[in-house]
């Protein structure tokens, strides 16, 4: 038992939590998150990875890259054979027990925090342009342009704010029920950067919602992931699912569909795709 | 038919030549799948770094995250070989499994507490990544006190009843890890589901050695019942005639598998089958007398464990498959079959 206390004690955290300063070498990368991957590509820093996670599926060049598991289930091991000199990873990289290992082993493993904002998007570029020493005009100038598209963006979101839009944000159909995104989600601060309020605001996280409680949210607009559009053949037979039915969105044809990472990776898409659903609640 | 009765414990009691050989082949074979596990992984070493420089990433690599690992998953396998052996020769049923009296339902809650509260509760610091697996053995804990209450210390006569326990802990322990699915995050979500598919990923020096040093004197006490196990084949009421503490043994028997299967679920999750085929096969191989087939399961067990991380490990590297899923893969055709074959006989 003392022994276990010992080694209780003895474990701590060392790990560096959104610290941006620059990698002594970033000539090989490993990815642990689909956003980091997308920022990388975006400051065309991509010759320095060597390894990524199966969230990273955009650019589809990504699918070249050695693939290392799915970020919350690495391997210690998987990631060492690959012989890294950086390892970067979104906040929700796990298990545990695998990042602590990881640093343990001396490597330079940074975790950047998850903010589901348009500011967080561009804390993750300034971030990542700072570890992996981007300094070029060119990178320089496309971080302003990111800088633009945000203004522009909170631009339209005031508009939207006053004409109090509500909207909701499907993931998938589980049967009849929606997997709709609450508070504290990813699609919630999506929702948010366009300005509109996210209609269902009663409940944290991903849930299954009954139909009920779907008439009485009454959406304005409902957005579904494209991956939640399979299993309908158009958008006209999803609008007429009792659950979906009797909202104002299924009556008026509001209902949209949009790629899921595009829209909740909270990479540099994420802005893109923001400004477009923006401009179509202002109309 | 005293003297019939006698006669018969008289040559269970003696574990004969060709089951020794069996053993023993059991035995190289596991050292040698211990070798080859060491030897094979995604990380490929170079012997000269290893020889030459004592750290370089490949040292580090070796002793710290592929020795323990494959050392935990020889020691899971055992113990869950171990304790189905010896659960099933208890409760004189071939489907039992370590799974049935609720132990891992209840290190799962445990477990699943942590994921889904312990980030809001706890802050990461105090038991940085001991909290999980600690919290585990306490909800295996809780059930074997459960289960003692219930069962008034496991003497109450009938294991029917024993079994009805296990039934109703294992509902509530799903109900409660149901609970915490439905209140957990998406990312707390996707850590529980993968957490029951089982992994050894996490295995340190650490969390390794209380957890060896405690399963292994867990198993050298157990295997000496063997002999008792036999007796109670022939019913609880001769076996006590016979001579058998039959309330003693359930405790002994409960009691240790509850400690290993309790602690093996804390530190790799949810890994299914293995306890209930293992014993199966070597009872196929050589028989079914408990003093050969206690310790031929856990060497079965750990062979196929330590198989079953190599190969996810190995199958996509250098991404890995849980390792739950390739047990469970393998499991549940031989299961089907197992059934196929008692409803003929």
């Amino acid at each position: 038992m003392r022994f276990f206390l010992i080694s209780i004690i003895s474990i701590f955290m060392n790990l560096s939590w959104s610290d941006c300063s620059m990698a002594k070498d970033s000539s090989k990368t490993v990815i642990a998150g689909g956003s980091l991957t997308e920022v990388v590509y975006f400051l065309e820093q991509e010759e320095k990875i060597i390894g990524v996670d199966i969230t990273s599926n955009f650019p589809p060049a990504t699918s070249e890259l050695p693939s290392i598991g799915y970020v919350r289930a690495l391997s210690t091991e998987g990631i060492l054979s690959l012989k890294p000199s950086l390892i970067l990873g979104e906040d929700d990289m796990g298990p545990p027990l695998v990042v602590e290992q990881l640093s343990l082993t001396g490597l330079d493993v940074r975790i950047l925090e998850e903010d589901h904002t348009s500011i967080g998007i561009l804390r993750k570029i300034e971030c990542l342009s700072e570890v992996l020493n981007t300094k070029s005009k060119d990178t320089l100038s496309k971080i302003d342009l990111i800088k633009d598209d945000i203004n522009y963006l909170n631009e339209l979101a005031q508009e939207n704010k006053e004409s109090g839009i509500k909207v909701m944000l499907i993931l998938n159909m589980q049967g009849t029920s929606p997997i709709v995104a609450g508070n504290g989600t990813s699609g919630d601060g999506f929702i948010k950067m366009t300005g509109a309020s996210n209609a269902a605001n009663k409940f944290e996280g991903w849930k299954p919602i009954s139909s009920e409680s779907i008439i009485s949210y009454n959406p304005d607009y409902i957005i579904i992931t494209n991956r939640g559009m399979n299993s309908f053949p158009d958008i006209e037979s999803l609008a007429s699912t009792t659950s979906l039915k009797f909202t104002n969105a299924a009556r008026e044809g509001k209902i949209l569909n949009e790629d899921g990472m595009a829209m909740l990776g909270f990479g540099t898409r994420t802005v893109s795709t923001a400004i477009k659903f923006a401009k179509i609640f202002s109309k | 038919m005293s003297s019939i009765l006698s006669k018969k414990v008289h040559s269970l009691k003696f574990i004969n030549s060709f089951q020794t050989g069996i053993l023993a082949l059991f035995v190289i074979s596991t050292l040698l799948i211990l070798v080859t596990s060491i030897t094979l992984g995604s990380f490929n070493f170079s012997l000269q770094e290893l020889l030459n420089d004592s750290n370089s990433l490949d040292n580090i690599v070796l002793l710290e995250i592929r020795i323990p690992r494959v050392l935990l998953a020889a020691f899971v396998g055992a113990s869950l070989g171990l304790s189905g052996a010896s659960l099933q020769g208890l409760f004189r049923n071939p489907l039992a499994d370590p799974g049935l009296i609720g132990v891992s339902a209840g290190a799962a809650l445990g477990a699943s507490i942590v994921i889904v509260l312990g980030s809001g509760i706890l802050p990461d610091f105090i038991f940085g990544t001991l909290i999980l697996p600690i919290s585990a053995i306490i909800g295996a804990s809780l059930v074997i006190s459960l289960l003692y209450l219930f069962t008034q210390g496991f003497g109450y006569q009938g294991i029917t009843y024993m079994l009805l326990v296990g039934i109703a802990v294992n509902a509530f322990a799903s109900v409660g890890i149901g609970i915490l699915t439905y209140i957990s995050t998406d990312s707390e979500l996707r850590g529980l589901t993968f957490w029951t598919m089982g992994s050894f990923g996490g295995a340190s020096w650490q969390l390794i050695i209380p957890a060896l040093i405690i399963i292994s004197l867990t198993m050298f006490w157990m295997i000496p019942s063997a002999r008792k196990l036999d007796l109670l084949q022939l019913g609880e009421p001769e076996a006590y005639r016979l001579g058998v503490d039959v309330r003693k043994l359930k405790f002994k028997v409960i009691i240790a598998s509850a400690i290993t299967v309790g602690i093996s679920v804390s530190l790799s999750g949810m890994i299914g089958f293995v306890g209930l085929v293992v014993p199966h096969l070597v009872r196929l191989i050589g028989g079914v007398n408990h003093n050969y087939l206690l310790p031929g399961s856990a060497f079965l067990g750990a062979s196929l464990m330590m198989t079953a991380d190599l190969l996810s490990r190995t199958l996509i590297q250098p991404a890995e498959l849980p390792v739950g899923l390739i047990t469970s893969a393998i499991g549940a055709p031989f299961f089907l079959w197992l059934i196929f074959r008692i409803r003929k006989t």
